[in-house]
């Protein structure tokens, strides 16, 4: 019954056969947590492999069933939110596994945020590092409309850049962050 | 879905049956082979072809590709630069291909999705061809310093009790001005190197990791301990080390053992007969990464936290790495303070933060490299 379900939603959503395979190998319980989520969700098969895979390292590393994962405290109060639409559930779900998949990368990519936001450095200059941090850079952007205010914007950038926010940024790019956070 | 339990010890590797190629008769490969596999079954065919098509319809056939052996004429070049990754640093390494394939089955293997059109076990009978391409190319490029491996894509030494490769390039390279040969291995197959004289012109090198990563997914290949023996024996018969960090798993607990294998195998070998080091964490393509799901399900590599990169391959994520090569590099350090370390397939940004510098040009380091 269950897995003709699943079927269905995976023609209805146009899943390769791989993908649905993996998915109906998986322990009844497994099977149904990740069709309920789906089908709650309206979930697509790259966002669904994402999950999969995803759920399944986390519960290798972990020793935790995937429905176990799913209903954890963290998720199920996403998923019980009545004042979040499906696209939010969706996006905050995903944020909130990737957590718990890579809960080292995040940490820092929070830390390396906060120092951002700590600068306050309004609109006009934008400090970015790409999700994954690799390549290990800090992308500035300004924006001026006249050559003074570009004037001003360097000046202030000048300003952030001795900063301790900013050497620290640059400490956690380079994998030299206090303490021993990264640590295994 | 494989299970690896209760083995190790290469040497027990025997093959189901080798088929010998029309053509490859007479090649000192297969009176080896002959000599030293006398149970095993030879079968002569004019083509291999109905063998690797049954190979590439079984359900694992990289697996099953390494349970035969297929002794055949290599049609193309024998000598290859190595790809290395787009965009990464390059040492500007050669590669000899004598082999392809390999007894072995580590759960991380490249091979397992490099080969996967190609799985067979295929040792090549025309070591004539090789070496005779082998003295062009280098006579030709006097001037130039070639350093060439043949672990790129099969084990170097993990077939030699069988094959006797070693028996007939070694001499060969041993009298090279201008080539430094690498044999590349994770086997403690070094008998039939005792036997030679490399005259200073050959590096035996191994993979090396913790015992808990050998145990769990390095299968079929040489423990630590034997490694580390092996190594000895060839430093002692006159040949230079190599050992090559790569793939570095991280899990907890590793700094523990890793400091504690860099610090056993250099109370065991003369630090001043290393000719390098290399440093490199698990990496693998999204294809590979499928690979290893169906055949090693129960392997905890795949739940590191590893990130897409430019080229193509997950690593860990950078600042995560590049805290591991820091580290690791002080422990070699500690323990050989002037040994040449290398970071193998990483950027110019990586190998900034972990030594301060890059090397402007492949040829730079590659240099470094032959002459350290």
């Amino acid at each position: 019954m269950m897995d003709q379900a699943i079927l269905e939603y995976g023609r209805e959503k146009v899943f390769q056969k791989q993908t649905l395979s993996r998915w109906l190998k998986l322990p009844e319980p497994d099977r149904e947590a990740l069709l309920e989520l789906a089908r709650g969700l309206r979930i697509g098969e790259n966002h669904f492999r994402d999950f999969l895979d995803w759920l399944e390292e986390i519960s290798l590393r972990d020793g935790a069933s995937l429905s176990q994962i799913l209903k954890g405290k963290s998720i199920a109060l996403i998923w019980s939110d009545s004042r979040l639409g499906r696209n939010d559930k969706l996006k905050r779900i995903k944020e909130e596994l990737r957590r718990l998949r890579f809960p080292r990368l995040v940490r820092l990519e929070g830390e390396i945020q906060k120092k951002i936001r700590q600068m306050g450095s309004g609109p006009q200059i934008q400090m970015t590092v790409v999700p994954g941090l690799e390549g290990g850079a800090l992308t500035v952007q300004l924006r001026a409309t006249s050559h003074e205010e570009l004037q001003r914007l360097l000046a202030v950038l000048r300003q952030f850049s001795e900063r301790t926010e900013m050497k620290e940024i640059f400490d956690l790019l380079a994998g030299r962050e206090q303490g021993a956070e990264l640590s295994a | 879905m494989i299970f690896w339990r209760g083995e190790n010890k290469v040497l027990n590797y025997r093959p189901d049956e080798v088929i010998v190629e029309i053509g490859s008769e007479e090649s000192p490969i297969l009176r080896n082979l002959r000599r030293a596999l006398p149970d095993v079954p030879f079968t002569l065919v004019e083509h291999p072809k109905s063998f690797l098509s049954a190979l590439q319809a079984s359900r694992d056939p990289f697996g099953k590709g390494k349970r035969r052996l297929l002794l055949m004429r290599h049609k193309g070049d024998f000598l290859k630069k190595c790809p290395g990754s787009d965009g990464q640093v390059c040492c500007n390494y050669f590669v000899i291909n004598f082999a392809s394939n390999c007894p072995m089955e580590c759960s991380y293997c490249y091979l397992q999705d490099y080969l996967a059109q190609n799985p067979a076990l295929k040792v090549f009978s025309n070591v004539g061809d090789l070496l005779e391409e082998a003295h062009k190319l280098l006579s030709r490029h006097r001037r130039f310093f070639f350093r060439i491996g043949t672990g790129e894509i099969t084990d170097s030494l993990a077939l030699d009790p069988y094959i006797g490769i070693s028996e007939e390039i070694v001499p060969f390279f041993a009298e090279q001005p201008n080539a430094l040969l690498e044999l590349k291995t994770k086997s403690d197959c070094v008998e039939g190197l005792l036997r030679l004289d490399p005259k200073g012109r050959v590096v035996v090198s191994w993979s090396m990791n913790p015992p808990k990563v050998i145990d769990e997914d390095e299968h079929l290949t040489a423990s630590f301990d034997e490694r580390l023996v092996a190594a000895r024996r060839c430093q002692e018969a006159g040949y230079r080390l190599g050992f090559h960090f790569d793939p570095m798993i991280e899990y907890p607990g590793w700094e523990e053992d890793y400091q504690g294998m860099i610090e056993r195998i250099f109370a065991l070998v003369d630090h001043q007969r290393v000719a390098w080091i290399s440093m490199g964490v698990l990496r693998q393509t999204s294809s590979l990464k499928r690979i290893m799901r169906q055949r090693f399900p129960s392997t905890r590599l795949l739940s590191g936290e590893q990130v897409l990169c430019p080229d193509g391959k997950m690593r860990y994520f950078q600042p995560l790495r590049v805290r591991m090569y820091r580290k690791v590099l002080r422990w070699i350090r500690e323990a050989s303070p002037t040994v040449f370390v290398y970071l193998c397939m990483e950027s110019k940004e990586v190998w900034k933060q972990v030594f301060g510098f890059s090397p402007s040009c492949e040829r730079e380091l590659g240099n470094q490299m032959a002459h350290h």
